[in-house]
């Protein structure tokens, strides 16, 4: 006890006033201190068996909620994250030549020529058919010195992909046709990539190779020359995670044996159908046996986007169903709780508990369950940071441990709130008389 | 603060014995529902001196109970007036009462009313945790002193469960005089005992009273037990009758 409240109890004779209690009594009525923690503590702890139920609902809760939230954080992240490239006024030009018909590289070098020429076309640029935002991808690991990179995605790009997607260059250049007399593939790659193969030393000149490069190692277009460094790319979706890339200097030396021409083109702002028609028209102009078809990548993006948010939704619906749930149990067994415990409560507000007070015991008992729950829920949940689980850096892990913590606490403090206040409500004569 | 410590210790003066710790004045308490109204206790009128050790006696139903609550602070007189230490606690706020209930007042119930989850001297303990800037130390000090004054101090680590019904309204006792009560309030202590028990719990009070000077109001069923204290009051039907 305090001095000065030491000295008010022997100086209070029992003769107290109502200004005196106030005094002596200034807020135990409305704050769990620590005698009180402590005691709810060993109360919960000695009634383990009983609160086994509620601890391990609350566990669950915190698994499921951090499962959740770890989607969540890493979804919300990677939107908010740039893509690295500008995929504004970018469209998709497809050009078929059909089955078994060749595509031979003057008439294909026509068709670029025409449809770069047409007015409100700014570039157009070949490229390999796994273009952003479509479901369609090229993978590779590669090696550098014995060092292996993670898996990265593997583009085909002419000299003029930089002006159509125009990835920002942190190093080096873009290829060229003064690369044209290279005795190896150039290649330009994404920041990630040059940090998993060469780490801080210089990465522009470098050559590495794939992965498992079997006997045809020594090909110079197996030897990939690093001519620059662009940022990362998230080229998957707007949810996606940066993705190690390579693009390789596409050399369409021999085109014949495509069947397919996939071609990048970025047109002027406020371009439309019309300017579609024409380069279907110019299409259709140089050969009439091939086939095209012209999209927007932005709609591309926007359809990805939808089928990627489903699976996020449904998941995020199954874990708000499940907490329903929870927070139904939990309220049903307080309920159950407080009148098992009548008598108690009678007993407490003899000893001198006010109302208020009981209230705050019970809702503190439920945070004291909850934390022994949400405990048991991160020792779980730190294994995931810790193991490096699906190659996830370690920050959305803590934020989804420290979200479902709050999210818990949140939960089984509403569900807690009315029975608390039912039980700071019973007569204290009455629940003393019930037993 | 040894096991021997007094657990009166912080009233400062000597009582004044002949003083009214308690009074009652034109009591009345009537219970009301939609459609009955039942007169719990009518016109009652009675002091508790200092010091007293009162029993008080009527057929069940007459209101013993009650007028027990509204002695204890549990509860509120319909009208009438209730004084303790000469101060009318009607306009007091539950916080107030709360503290006053704590400070002034010990409990003690037929059924012991102990927390099963909770070990004897945790149990002990409980009317301390509710009195603001107390130590551990100190609590765990005046618990043990109580059940060494009620001669429970190798039981202080079982649990209620493991006790007799005498030993577990010992621990109730002890609970009662942990927070340095002037008043103990007992219900029917001896009701769920045997007559040996009941007698060493009834021993263990006039001992109490006579030693410790604390006042203790007792309500019984049991004349011979209440012949041993001081007074006896009777009530029936809501009135004191004698």
């Amino acid at each position: 006890m305090k001095n000065e409240e030491l000295s008010m109890y022997h100086a209070l004779n029992f003769h107290l006033s109502s200004t005196d209690l106030q005094f002596f009594i200034p807020h135990s009525s409305f704050l769990i201190q620590f005698p009180m923690l402590r005691h709810l503590f060993t109360l919960i702890w000695n009634r383990k068996r009983a609160n086994l139920l509620l601890i391990s609902e609350v566990f669950f809760s915190f698994v499921v909620l951090f499962g959740v939230g770890a989607v969540l954080i890493t979804t919300a992240k990677n939107y908010l994250a740039p893509h690295g490239f500008n995929y504004e006024q970018v469209w998709r030009l497809e050009v078929r030549a059909g089955q078994n018909l060749k595509m031979p590289r003057a008439e294909l070098d026509d068709v670029l020529r025409q449809v770069k020429a047409l007015p409100g076309v700014r570039t157009v640029a070949l490229t390999s058919g796994n273009t952003p935002f479509i479901f369609n991808t090229n993978n590779s690991v590669f090696e550098y010195q014995g060092k292996k990179s993670p898996q990265a995605n593997v583009y085909d790009a002419d000299d003029h992909y930089v002006e159509a997607m125009q990835p920002h260059l942190r190093e080096g250049r873009w290829f060229a046709p003064a690369d044209d007399g290279s005795n190896h593939r150039p290649v330009v790659i994404s920041q990630d990539l040059r940090e998993s193969l060469f780490g801080n030393g210089p990465a522009l000149g470098k050559i590495f190779t794939w992965e498992n490069p079997g006997k045809g190692a020594s090909k110079p277009e197996d030897e990939f020359l690093v001519m620059g460094v662009v940022d990362p790319v998230r080229m998957e979706s707007d949810f996606s995670a940066p993705i190690p890339s390579v693009w390789k200097r596409l050399i369409p030396y021999d085109t014949t044996h495509w069947e397919t021409a996939n071609v990048l083109v970025r047109v002027a702002p406020g371009s439309g159908g019309e300017l579609q028609e024409k380069i279907a028209r110019t299409v259709a102009g140089v050969t009439r046996q091939w086939t095209s078809q012209v999209r927007v990548m932005d709609d591309e993006r926007l359809h990805r986007r939808r089928y990627t948010l489903v699976p996020v939704v449904g998941l995020c619906i199954m874990g708000l169903f499940l907490i329903i749930n929870v927070a139904l149990g939990l309220f049903g067994v307080l309920w159950y709780n407080i009148s098992q415990r009548r008598a108690e409560i009678g007993l407490r507000r003899a000893m001198g508990a006010t109302g208020a007070g009981i209230g705050w015991q019970f809702l503190g008992e439920m945070m004291v369950v909850t934390t022994f729950g949400v405990l048991l829920g991160m020792l779980l949940a730190a294994q995931f940071p810790l193991l490096n689980a699906f190659d996830l850096p370690a920050q959305p892990y803590l934020l989804a441990i420290a979200a479902a913590a709050g999210a818990v606490y949140a939960i089984t403090a509403l569900c807690a709130w009315q029975p608390s206040r039912l039980a700071a409500r019973i007569h204290p004569a009455v629940a003393l008389r019930e037993e | 603060m040894s096991p021997e410590t007094d657990l009166r210790q912080p009233v400062a003066a000597a009582p004044d014995r002949a003083a009214p710790v308690l009074r009652l004045r034109d009591i009345e308490k009537v219970y009301q529902t939609k459609t009955i109204e039942t007169v719990a206790l009518n016109s009652v009128n009675l002091t508790v001196n200092r010091g007293e050790f009162v029993s008080i006696m009527g057929p069940s139903g007459c209101g013993k109970s009650t007028l027990l609550s509204l002695m204890g602070l549990l509860d509120e007189p319909t009208s009438g007036t209730i004084e303790v230490d000469g101060r009318a606690v009607t306009s007091y706020s539950d916080k107030e009462l709360a503290g006053l209930r704590n400070l002034k007042i010990g409990f003690v119930f037929q059924s012991y009313h102990l927390i099963n989850d909770l070990s004897v001297v945790d149990n002990v303990e409980l009317p301390l945790l509710y009195r603001p800037g107390m130590g551990g130390k100190e609590r765990r000090q005046r618990a043990l002193a109580a059940l060494d004054k009620v001669g429970l101090n190798a039981r202080t680590a079982h649990f209620p469960a493991q006790l007799s019904g005498g030993q577990r309204q010992r621990v109730a006792i002890a609970r009662a005089l942990a927070g340095g009560p002037e008043i103990i309030l007992a219900d029917e202590p001896t009701g769920n005992l045997d007559s040996v028990m009941g007698e060493e719990i009834i021993e263990l009070l006039l001992e109490l009273n006579r030693e410790q000077g604390v006042t203790i109001v007792m309500v019984t069923h049991d004349l011979q037990q209440a012949l041993k204290t001081q007074r006896v009051i009777r009530f029936f039907d809501g009135s004191q009758v004698g």
